[in-house]
């Protein structure tokens, strides 16, 4: 099967499943090949090249957009730049070239004090989870509210549900040396979700987790995106993305973004 | 940090449940091995400094005392002149000081007395009834309203040739200038271990930090701001410095105690200028403990300081 895109310089391709690029084929006219819509979006990059040092460019003329309550997969083969992406959507990471706004905010002339403001807009599902060790589940779940300098008394309850609802209700003092990977993939996912972020990046959230935990982590994205959170979930996995019908996808390969079709 | 406070079910231990300030885990990941080592070193740093502070303090006091015990007494002096009764000089001399206003008390040194002072010099007291020994006075001042002693010394001179008046002036001005300089020094050892300890903080932070890197790129990724993860290094260390500056300054504590213990017991309190003095008194606790506060603020602000200055490298 093979779905129709559209490249943001202006190409048109097939996508294969297995990420080769089987056909390219100029579109006449445009250099911009979706419509952007710059009132509402969380992300608008547009034309972001990055480049480590003096090689070449490790991304190209990236130009794409998320909307709110969207919910998308990035996707490409190993080494094609999908966390790179998401490091530079979550601001790890500064373009070489291009424009990052992020919530409307132009991320070049952002200060500190706005950059953090922005990072509290969204959550992230790190691929190595990036749980503190010497911190409990609960804790460590609570951490966004924490640094945001709210008093326990006032979260204690929802981390508390939050941690029943992913299943960890029973392990809210344990921590994270003591939990399987599942459970750690479960709980990285409850503290990204835990501020209720506008827009959730997700590297490769089911990597380590077999396919029927893979099914369930999925389901807490769905139920996620309908309370109003934007979803944009790194990987590889085609029977993960096969499972959520209507999702953009964003392909990459070729050191470029191609945007699949499609109706959300 | 054990892991073995949490069983699988998730139950706290009983130390954590019932101790929570000491079971609770702070933000930063503690290393115990390095924490330990800063705490030893900054206990050893505070012991130091503790005991310059409680020695300049002691001597300070100390000094204050003779100062002023020395400055409410002056001692007259007559020397033996030929051809003149020495006993009808010291009437005479002791007759002039009883007349001066802002004197208290005259007290004229028996011929043994004065003996007795120069035994160490001249031997036994029966042996030097002999010599034409000098005869002392000494004389109580009213320190609210002392007499001036220039003009006492001169109106005794001329009434009784060879009488002197010694105020101590010279003995006063020397033991102030030891003082000071001793205070100075003291002061200066102080700073000096104040800045080492400040300097072991920003090392020790530094590698806290480098230790730390992870936890603090994911702290700002979760929305953290700078001035939160500061905040959390300021306390950690704020915390060992006060733990040090606890060990060491209650063992300097300790040891002054000892110290004055050992030198007033066995003279059963009467040695000169120490028994008055109490066993702990309140301002070598204070000194003490506003070292202890010191290491606590300067460990807390040099962490902070180094913070603000590593994170944009490791951002």
């Amino acid at each position: 099967m093979a779905n129709q895109l559209w490249c943001s310089n202006g190409i048109e391709v097939s996508f294969n499943p297995h990420y080769a690029l089987t056909t390219l084929k100029k579109v006449e006219g445009s250099l911009q090949a979706f419509p952007y819509r710059s009132a509402g979006e969380l992300v608008r990059f547009e034309n972001v090249g990055l480049r480590y040092g003096v090689g070449a460019e490790t991304l190209t003329d990236v130009s794409f957009s998320i909307e709110p309550q969207s919910f998308q997969f990035l996707t490409g083969a190993s080494g094609t730049g999908k966390t790179t992406l998401l490091r530079l959507i979550m601001q790890a990471l500064k373009p070489t070239r291009g424009t990052v706004v992020l919530f409307g905010q132009d991320t070049s002339l952002l200060e500190k004090d706005g950059l953090t403001a922005l990072r509290r807009r969204m959550g992230i599902v790190f691929q190595d989870f990036r749980l503190l060790d010497h911190l409990t589940t609960y804790e460590n779940v609570a951490l966004p509210l924490k640094v945001q300098g709210r008093d326990e008394v006032t979260y204690r309850a929802e981390v508390t549900e939050l941690l029943n609802w992913v299943g960890l209700g029973e392990l809210i003092h344990a921590k994270p040396p003591i939990l399987s990977g599942g459970e750690k993939q479960r709980a990285s996912i409850a503290r990204a979700l835990v501020a209720q972020p506008e827009l959730l990046l997700a590297d490769e959230p089911t990597g380590n987790v077999d396919p029927s935990l893979a099914r369930r982590l999925l389901r807490l994205f769905v139920e996620m995106n309908r309370s109003g959170t934007a979803i944009l979930i790194a990987t590889h996995d085609l029977g993960l993305m096969d499972q959520i019908e209507g999702a953009r996808r964003l392909i990459l390969a070729d050191r470029r973004l191609y945007v699949e079709a499609s109706d959300v | 940090m054990s892991e073995n406070r949490f069983s699988r079910s998730g139950k706290l231990s009983a130390f954590s449940r019932f101790v929570p300030f000491f079971g609770r885990d702070p933000l930063v990941a503690a290393d115990q091995v390095t924490d330990r080592a800063l705490v030893a070193v900054i206990a050893i740093l505070t012991f130091l400094a503790a005991l310059t502070a409680c020695a300049a303090q002691l001597t300070a006091a100390t000094a204050m005392r003779w100062q002023v015990m020395m400055a409410s007494e002056v001692t007259v002096q007559l020397k033996p002149q030929a051809g003149r009764s020495i006993d009808a000089d010291i009437v005479r001399a002791s007759d002039i000081l009883r007349g001066t206003g802002g004197i208290t008390s005259v007290k004229v040194l028996r011929r043994e007395e004065s003996a007795k002072l120069l035994e160490p010099w001249l031997g036994s007291a029966s042996s030097i009834e002999s010599l034409p020994i000098p005869r002392l006075i000494t004389v109580q001042i009213d320190t609210h309203q002392p007499p001036d002693l220039n003009l006492v010394g001169r109106a005794l001179a001329d009434a009784v040739p060879g009488a002197s008046l010694d105020d101590h002036r010279t003995w006063t001005k020397r033991l102030g200038h030891l003082s000071n300089l001793f205070l100075t020094a003291s002061f200066g050892a102080l700073l000096l271990v104040v800045l080492t300890t400040g300097l072991t903080i920003v090392f020790a932070t530094r590698g806290a930090m480098a230790g730390n890197r992870e936890i603090i790129e994911v702290l700002h990724f979760i929305g953290a701001d700078d001035h939160y993860i500061a905040g959390q290094f300021q306390s950690h260390f704020a915390v060992l410095g006060v733990r040090g500056g606890l060990l060491g300054g209650g063992a300097a504590l300790l040891l002054v105690l000892t110290l004055k213990l050992s030198i007033l017991i066995p003279d059963g309190l009467q040695f000169s200028g120490l028994s008055e003095m109490s066993i702990l008194d309140w301002q070598t606790v204070c000194a003490t403990f506003g070292v202890i506060a010191l290491v606590g603020i300067v460990a807390g602000l040099a962490s902070r300081i180094t913070v603000y200055r590593t994170i944009g490298m490791l951002a």
